[in-house]
């Protein structure tokens, strides 16, 4: 028999989940902006989106994070450790395309060196999906092979019910099942039958892609340059990709003392490849939007066996001049064929 | 003809006679209220042009791209007036030959578009004395009277909520025309004058300087505003800062290609109320 | 009773008026007092707006700047530069809500001994009136903080 949650039974499992020990973080739109923060109330979240502003990412990966200060002494180098603070965290409302982003990341991140602020943080997180019911122009999961009812990287799996009363529910992994341990009063058992998932149309074939820029004739292909001709290199669609991961590194601070940061970065910067010797391997915007697509679409399926993209749109979304994945996916699978 | 049949047809002369070698306009984007920048270079594209109330960007920055003018052949480009006088300013700026700019100009009055006449910067100085007299929207005037009304606490508490937002993607300095220096004051580090971190602190730092270094150019096209991801009203800081050079030195840019930048001159009898 | 607030000041100055004049307060044994910092550029035309953020980074909790008068310029028209670019940058603080009595501007001649020390007393006091620029300080603080999320 399958269990649902009701609607109006969330402030119960805020108060409950609070006394457990839980922080509660979901998507809440303030100021302009939808982004996930901590919420003491079920009215404060904004689950009636297609999706948040800002991604999940911002909760394992922030994009400014002290990681040590240093004193320079006369004699040696002190420093002391800024760690993220322990505590356990419930993630209510992500986004499938979200949650399967930080499962596409996980790899990544304990690759040939454990990031230990990336994974203290995923330790601590149960992440509650709630699958998509709408979807609108710009949404692509279902071209990389996702849905938007995807289970990856969710511990908790919620799907509308009819009415907005609530959700069903599904457990996914053991988090889940003990998060949800927590509020098993609030729970009913009923036969109930869910809203379906949203329509999202295939866009682009990703497997011709992939075959195409594998092809080493493309690389040099004129078609770089034209379809990235109005990019005007900003790090929007980077900054607001759930998957994009590149960080930089800066001593802020004096002299003597400072703190060393871990700051987002992009790819499509213009300094980003700048070597110190003045020469610059990726000097036109051309060959910093194509290693944008190839490092997504090529390389990392390459080393993990997961594409670097999950699909949410937001690139295109917020992209100041309307560029995007998938305007360029769609030329290359017509290029293709 | 409607406009965008006219300057289709005008833009399929321009590259059909060799006159200029690329045409920087409007065209289809991803979504039917969408338009992108699109680069003709062949007269059959001139059909993919758009001239329509949703061509809005300012695609004057596109004439500073990496070697665009460099072969010393002609450009052609639709620009609103905003547009036109950003391509004073970066001639005045001995960033581009205005020679070399062939201009499709058009103007939004009050729901339609008409077309400008002419087609070189020169022949749109009177237009641009026009534009001097006319004032903001009245939303934006509220919103930066409702700012001014606020003590300096609530301000400086109003421009953190905003700046806190703030990721440091730069759209704002990529998208504008006049921001085109090769290393941003915020890209060096020898010295490091504002932390390129996005903490509070560094975004309040950034968000000033750009307005600073755009007092008396910025041409208030609303590039930054419709560019910034986050929603933050970067309009209300150049808007308040243009107010500043016209009120304080009848400065309004952007007039001609040989206009001196605000900052880079002086009157003997500039105002001064504040110094002690 | 706690110790008095004392007020951090950083003066930026040019090298051939105001610096002289406060050399000069010096030599003449006039008293003003120690809050100030000063650092000496050539000339209020090579004072960035940059500078001023910078002593406010670093938690100053006023700026002065300081140079000769508009005509006097040893480089003849550094501060007349200097006085647009203050006039412009007045109103981007003020429109950020930072408080303009605690970043001031004066023209101090070489001779202006007098000036120069009774400028540093009343602006040492009025900044101590204002208290701490808290505000800033908080926005510095939050950088040497941990992640909040």
């Amino acid at each position: 028999m399958t269990k649902i949650l009701l609607r109006d039974r969330l402030d119960d499992c805020i108060t409950r989940w609070h006394a457990a020990g839980f922080e509660v973080i979901g998507p809440v739109s303030k100021n302009n902006i939808s982004q996930f923060a901590a919420i003491e109330k079920a009215d404060e979240l904004d689950l009636g989106a297609i999706l948040p502003g800002r991604t999940l990412k911002d909760l394992f990966f922030p994009q400014t994070e002290p990681m040590f200060r240093y004193r320079i002494g006369k004699q040696q180098i002190d420093t002391e450790e800024y760690l993220p603070p322990e505590r356990q965290r419930i993630v209510f409302g992500a986004r499938p395309c979200d949650a399967s982003a930080m499962a596409i990341d996980d790899p990544l991140f304990g690759w040939d060196y454990k990031d230990s602020y990336w994974f203290r943080r995923r330790n601590e997180t149960v992440i509650v999906t709630i699958a998509c019911t709408a979807a609108d122009e710009f949404c692509m999961c279902t071209s990389l092979k996702l849905a938007p009812d995807s289970t990856l990287g969710s511990d908790i799996l919620l799907r509308p019910l009819e009415g907005n009363r609530g959700w069903l529910v599904e457990e996914l992994s053991q988090r889940g099942s003990e998060a949800l341990s927590r509020i098993e009063a609030l729970l009913e058992k009923e036969a109930a039958k869910p809203l379906p998932p949203a329509d999202v149309p295939v866009k682009f074939d990703l497997e011709a892609c992939r075959e195409w820029l594998q092809n080493p004739e493309n690389f040099e292909s004129h078609f770089w340059k034209e379809i990235s001709m109005r990019c005007i290199g900003c790090g929007t669609c980077t900054f607001l990709c759930p998957t994009c991961h590149c960080f930089d590194f800066q001593d802020e601070g004096d002299t003597y003392t400072g703190i060393r940061r871990k700051n987002w970065d992009s790819c499509s910067f213009a300094l980003f490849t700048m070597h110190t010797s003045g020469h610059n391997p990726r000097s036109t915007q051309s060959a910093r939007w194509r290693q944008r697509i190839m490092h997504k679409f090529n390389y990392f399926p390459g080393k993990f066996s997961l594409n670097s993209c999950s699909g949410c749109g937001r690139c295109t979304r917020e992209c100041p001049v309307d560029m995007g994945i998938t305007e360029t996916l769609q030329e290359i699978t017509k290029l293709s064929k | 003809m409607s406009i965008q049949e006219q300057y289709r047809k005008r833009a399929a002369e321009l590259l059909a006679s060799g006159e200029v070698k690329i045409i920087i306009g409007y065209g289809a984007g991803s979504t039917p209220d969408r338009r992108r920048a699109l680069f003709i270079r062949s007269a059959e594209d001139a059909g993919l042009l758009q001239v329509d109330q949703a061509c809005d960007a300012n695609l004057s920055g596109y004439l500073v791209s990496e070697g665009l003018l460099s072969d010393r052949k002609k450009v052609g480009i639709f620009l609103r007036p905003e547009g036109i006088r950003s391509v004073n300013i970066l001639a005045a700026e001995s960033q581009l030959d205005p020679l070399q700019i062939v201009i499709l100009g058009f103007s939004d009055e009050n729901g339609s578009l008409t077309p400008l006449q002419g087609s070189s910067v020169s022949d749109f100085s009177a237009l641009i004395s026009t534009l001097k007299e006319r004032r903001s929207t009245p939303e934006e005037q509220e919103l930066v009277e409702k700012i001014e009304g606020m003590t300096p606490e609530e301000r400086f508490a109003f421009w953190q909520a905003e700046f806190a937002k703030c990721i440091k993607c730069y759209a704002c300095r990529q998208v504008c025309p006049m921001c085109y220096c090769k290393r941003c004051i915020v890209d060096n580090n020898q010295p490091q004058w504002v932390q390129t971190s996005s903490h509070t602190l560094g975004n309040f730092e950034w968000n000033l300087v750009r307005a600073f270094h755009l007092s008396g150019r910025c041409v208030e096209c609303g590039g930054c505003d419709r560019a910034c991801p986050v929603n933050i009203p970067l309009r209300l800081i150049n808007r308040r800062m243009a107010q500043e050079v016209l009120e304080a030195f009848d400065y309004f840019s952007g007039m001609s290609h040989t206009q001196e930048p605000v900052l880079a001159s002086f009157k003997k009898d500039d105002p001064e109320t504040f110094i002690l | 009773m706690s110790e008095p607030f004392e007020p951090k000041i950083v003066a930026f100055v040019c090298t051939y008026c105001t610096y002289a004049g406060a050399d000069l307060a010096g030599t003449s044994r006039l008293k003003y007092p120690p809050n100030i910092r000063m650092v000496r550029l050539p000339c209020t035309g090579r004072i960035s707006p940059m500078f001023i953020l910078k002593a406010l980074q670093k938690g100053a909790d006023g700026v002065l700047v300081s140079g000769c008068h508009p005509g006097d310029c040893h480089f003849t028209q550094g501060n007349y530069h200097a006085r647009r670019r203050w006039t412009v940058f007045r109103a981007l603080l003020n429109f950020t809500g930072i408080p303009l009595e605690r970043i001031r501007f004066s023209w101090i001649s070489a001779a202006e001994g007098v000036k120069f020390a009774e400028l540093i007393s009343s602006l040492t006091e009025d900044i101590r009136k204002l208290g701490p620029f808290d505000q800033y300080k908080a926005m510095i603080h939050e950088t040497e903080a941990p992640v909040s999320l």
